[in-house]
């Protein structure tokens, strides 16, 4: 009884720790931008300084934020269906064949996840500049695919090495050509797998700054985070907080319907994929 | 704005399917909405004219423009730039010389002595000042009565923040990391006769002048307000906006700001100030660093620079200065308080509507009377440093602040230290 | 950046039968076709990773041996390694290295209590595990950029609710006046972000000590406390250590969350931050260059020493063996 009392309270606790900041900042954006402008502290917005939805519409009718919100979307997505293919054939040779220089291509993918990416900013800048990079879609979708894949390739390998390969002989042996033991077989075995590093590397791409501030001027190719950090309100000589955290929420969103409908696969996918001691 | 109405609607027309070039102005987020529709009644029939929003800060700003020049980006063909780093700009061969006829026009008579200085750099022409900018002392005038502070005199910082801490007021100003806070000990190094560098043509080489009686006068009046109860409870990283609220909340405050304070408060249907509140508004000459001493006040505002790599120059100055013309300088001092950099445009009859004829006496003093920032390629070096080291302004001491600061001002121009 | 954790393998991986290996003196047909096809299909990933690292790496080596400034590229010339110099004896250097070692260690040890606790918790319970998966994983999801912005805001005293809430902290004391408090409110935003994801990697860990194990030890009389110290811990040591050196190196590189609270003000510059403003905000590329190549070296030297501290087995994080 004690004990049980004991995990709801650490249920609780867990609960609040990571949603309380979560209300608060969508409390944040319900604050009157006037009201916040002047000075308006408390968790939820005090009387009379209560906007509805006033922030998020001025928000979202603000052209760069939009633009922003795009260029992330398409960026985040682009980067991760190439990276998860990349990081397949990758992961397949690496779980499935025998091949001198594995350990190499292992510890580059390891090494790279742990680099210092503000070390590299400086010098990207400079290659990006000199073959038109700079600014562009592809300039931001190839630097988050290398870093996304060490992770991609890791989750993937891992996963890989766990399906029965005989299974697709064995389907041979039973009269499926090997394409339909491939799809029938190997694919529904692979398809979580693959749905996780997809999931992991769309959340890096995602979340990522310093490349988003360092290799982007306009909005032409400005993702989320480097929008939000430059957002200008109406009233340029104050920091618009309120219009700022209906922003964030915006923002926030897409990774909200990602763990609702996968949380079972990502968590699957951190853990069991990830991690065994 | 009937003109810009106008062009818009033939925009619409004739935007379609033509391969009219379009010239990227880059703009700092002041008077937004009064840029565009200038940026619209400039277009013409050979260009149109498409604004792109820099950040707010004077820092974050450059970083920006500097990267697409370092670049050689021919899409940067506009930009309004803080006159500090013109200097910059101009000397790493960023921004384009003006011809010499259409640099007469943009520099004629006309133009404020203070505002024509910022332009120029090695006996060229480099931008179009477009507006001009200056502080004064904003203050509650019911504060000021009550602490029997006499304004209609010269006050000095000092009397300034026993006055308001006398009454529980309080003295904002602009003291966090950035920008603003090099413009405020600028101004009150000046204030007592002093340099924070000199020489500055020379680049690298400037004379770092800071550890003297001017530099220890002007950490003795940050000190003061550090220790005073009259700071704001932020002032380590006060800017212009977190001084605003101040003004009317209980005694109110005195505060050092630019001039769109004015507009600011301006009471409004479904604004934020009453009538009464306005009519408390007061404001007067920028405070003296030293008693008896002419203050200097700060200086500031906006050139309109061409972008060195852009393929279409002549369009580029063309539209650069239809940017800062009269008219133009008009639109943005009625609808945003930001004020003209050309001494006519202040005659203007819907100026003086605006305004109050002593609020625009006062800021054109100001401007005639303001201490520039040094002058320099290295502007940036200059700057970081001053703001590095003397920042935070609670631990600003005047025996040991400006003997450091020149130190390490000397050691990161010599490249010996880092900033 | 979210935080990234290989693979961690069993050792007593079923050892598949390599072709390769078995007769490597004359390698058959097969295995040479096999490695063909094997590099073909690990080229393209490799170099797409190479060319974002590798290239610039060497470049900044290279530059970091001029002295070059984006703003006078004419001036640029070799200065040997005056720039390291300068660089090694600057107490804004060390000063950066010690801030960032703070927020290291202590960002760390603090996620690694608090993300202990929650595994025991998610270990344990039976009840609303969807609502607590989902929860746990927003922080985790969560750009750290709104991190931070929520976190300011909840600090500042203009419009946030920790000075209210807070007993013994005045209405209006402002938390980035100073370089503690500045620094707390960095590293609170940080711990938020991040602890679930080092709860995840526990809980995986935990999953792993047998409850055959605990059962025993109860029987025997060991108390709660003897139990996790004397059974749960050494028995999921391999996830321990994975997590803390890779959290580690992460919060070693700390960045977004400094740019957005404090913008580096008051003391709380990190070695990444110090470098971002050499190169992007300065244009100082030689010295900014040195200042990569050190931070680099340093990231390294870390993870190096983490590896031998702790003695993690990174041929159990490589996957291998």
């Amino acid at each position: 009884m004690k004990q049980r009392v004991g995990l709801v309270v650490g249920v609780g606790l867990i609960l609040v720790w990571c949603l309380l900041p979560v209300v608060w900042i969508v409390s944040l954006s319900l604050k009157d931008a006037v009201a916040v402008t002047n000075g308006s502290p408390g968790f939820f917005p005090a009387d009379g300084a209560f906007a509805g939805f006033d922030n998020y519409r001025d928000a979202w009718g603000n052209d760069q934020f939009r633009r922003a919100i795009i260029n992330s979307l398409g960026i985040s997505l682009i980067s991760t269906t190439l990276s998860v293919i990349l990081a397949t054939l990758a992961a397949y040779a690496i779980a499935r064949l025998e091949f001198r220089g594995k350990k190499l291509v292992l510890t580059t993918a390891l090494a790279i996840a742990m680099f210092p990416v503000v070390a590299l900013v400086s010098p990207l800048f400079d290659m990006w500049r000199a073959v038109g990079l700079y600014d562009t879609w592809p300039g931001l979708i190839i630097p988050y695919m290398s870093f996304t894949l060490p992770l991609a390739i890791w989750t993937l390998a891992a996963f890989f090495r766990e399906i029965p390969w005989e299974l697709e002989q064995a389907a041979q042996v039973d009269g499926a050509t090997s394409w339909q033991a491939f799809r029938k077989v190997i694919v529904p075995l692979a398809a979580p797998g693959v749905f996780t590093a997809a999931i992991l590397t769309f959340f890096f791409a995602w979340n990522d700054f310093v490349f988003g501030i360092t290799l982007t001027s306009t909005e032409a190719a400005r993702p989320i985070p480097a929008s939000l950090s430059f957002f200008v309100g109406a009233d340029p000589f104050n920091r618009p907080a309120s219009l700022l955290a209906a922003g964030a929420v915006i923002a926030t969103i897409p990774i909200v319907i990602i763990v609702l409908i996968f949380q079972r696969k990502i968590v699957a996918g951190l853990t069991s994929g990830a991690v065994k001691g | 704005m009937a003109v810009a109405t106008l062009t818009c609607g033939l925009l619409a027309a004739c935007s379609n399917g033509s391969d009219k070039p379009t010239l990227n102005w880059y703009i700092n987020p002041d008077g937004q909405a009064t840029l565009t529709e200038l940026a619209a009644a400039c277009s013409t029939d050979d260009y149109d004219i498409e604004i792109q929003l820099l950040p707010t800060g004077a820092t974050d700003q450059r970083t920006q423009l500097a990267r697409r020049l370092a670049a050689s980006d021919s899409e940067t063909n506009l930009m309004s730039l803080d006159p500090v780093f013109v200097p910059e700009f101009a000397n790493a061969g960023w921004i384009a010389q003006w011809p010499e006829d259409l640099a007469a026009e943009v520099l004629d008579d006309d133009v404020l002595s203070g505002p024509a200085e910022t332009v120029r750099w090695d006996d060229g022409v480099y931008a179009a000042p477009q507006w001009a900018n200056t502080q004064v002392l904003w203050y509650r005038k019911s504060l000021a009565e009550a602490a029997g502070l006499d304004m209609s005199q010269p006050v000095t910082w000092s009397q300034v923040i026993d006055a308001a801490a006398s009454q529980g007021g309080t003295v904002g100003v602009q003291a966090d990391r950035y920008e603003a806070y090099m413009v405020w000990i600028n101004s009150l190094v000046a204030g007592a006769g002093g340099e924070i560098v000199s020489a500055t043509e020379t680049g690298s080489d400037a004379e770092v002048e800071i550890d003297s009686e001017a530099g220890r006068a002007a950490a003795t009046v940050v000190q003061e307000l550090a220790d005073s109860g009259a700071a704001q409870p932020d002032l380590s990283v006060s800017r212009e906006g977190t001084s605003l609220p101040f003004m009317f909340e209980g005694p109110g405050e005195f505060m050092t700001n630019w001039t769109f304070v004015y507009k600011n408060y301006e009471p409004t249907d479904g604004g934020a100030f009453t009538q009464e509140q306005f009519d408390d508004l007061g404001w007067a000459r920028y405070p003296q660093t030293v008693e008896g001493e002419e203050s200097r006040p700060p200086v500031g505002g906006i050139d309109i620079a061409v972008g060195e790599f852009t393929d279409n120059k002549d369009f580029a100055f063309e539209a650069a200065r239809c940017v800062s013309s009269p008219e133009a300088q008009k639109q943005l001092a009625v609808n945003d308080g930001l004020m003209p950099s050309r001494q006519s445009v202040y005659d203007d009859q819907e100026l003086i509507d605006a305004f109050d004829p002593s609020l625009l006496t006062l800021f054109q003093e100001s401007l005639e009377s303001g201490a520039p920032r040094p002058k320099s390629a290295y502007y940036n070096l200059i700057s970081g440093a001053i703001q590095a080291s003397w920042h935070s302004p609670t631990e600003v001491d005047p025996d040991s602040t400006p003997a450091d600061s020149a130190d390490y001002l000397r050691a990161v121009l010599r490249s010996e230290a880092l900033l | 950046m979210s935080a990234v954790a290989p693979p961690v393998r069993d050792d007593q991986q079923r050892e598949k039968p390599s072709p390769g290996k078995a007769d490597r003196p004359e390698v058959s047909d097969r295995a040479r076709q096999e490695q063909r096809l094997a590099q073909r299909l690990v080229a393209p990933a490799v170099v797409i990773m190479l060319l974002v690292t590798a290239f610039p790496i060497l470049r900044a080596l290279y530059l970091s041996f001029y002295t070059y400034s984006l703003t006078s590229p004419e001036d640029r010339a070799f200065i040997g390694i005056d720039n390291y110099v300068t660089a090694l004896t600057d107490g804004l250097f060390w000063r950066d290295i010690g801030v960032t070692v703070l927020y290291m260690v202590v960002t760390v040890g603090i996620e690694l209590v608090i993300g202990f606790a929650f595994a025991m918790v998610m270990h344990r319970v039976v009840f609303a595990r969807g609502l607590i998966r989902t929860s746990i994983l927003i922080p985790y999801g969560i750009i750290t950029v709104v991190s931070g912005f929520a976190w300011q805001f909840a600090f500042t005293y203009q419009n946030g609710f920790i000075n209210g809430w807070l007993p013994g902290i005045g209405d209006s004391f402002n938390w980035f006046g100073e370089t503690t408090p500045a620094v707390i409110a960095i590293m609170v935003s940080e711990i938020w972000k991040t602890t679930p994801f080092m709860s995840l990697l526990l809980l995986a860990g935990l999953a792993q000590v047998s409850d055959d194990m605990i059962e025993a030890a109860k029987v025997d009389g060991a108390t709660w406390w003897q139990r996790l110290w004397r059974v749960i811990l050494p028995n999921m040591r391999a996830a321990i250590m994975v997590a803390v050196l890779f959290r580690a190196l992460d919060a070693y590189r700390i960045f977004d969350n400094i740019f957005v609270m404090t913008s580096g003000a008051v003391g709380t510059e990190s070695i990444s931050f110090l470098v971002y403003r050499q190169t992007i905000e300065q244009f100082q590329l030689g010295m900014g260059s040195a200042l990569s190549v050190l931070l680099f070296l340093s990231v390294l030297l870390v993870a190096f020493l983490i590896v031998k501290l702790f003695r993690v087995d990174l041929a159990k994080a490589r996957g291998e063996e």
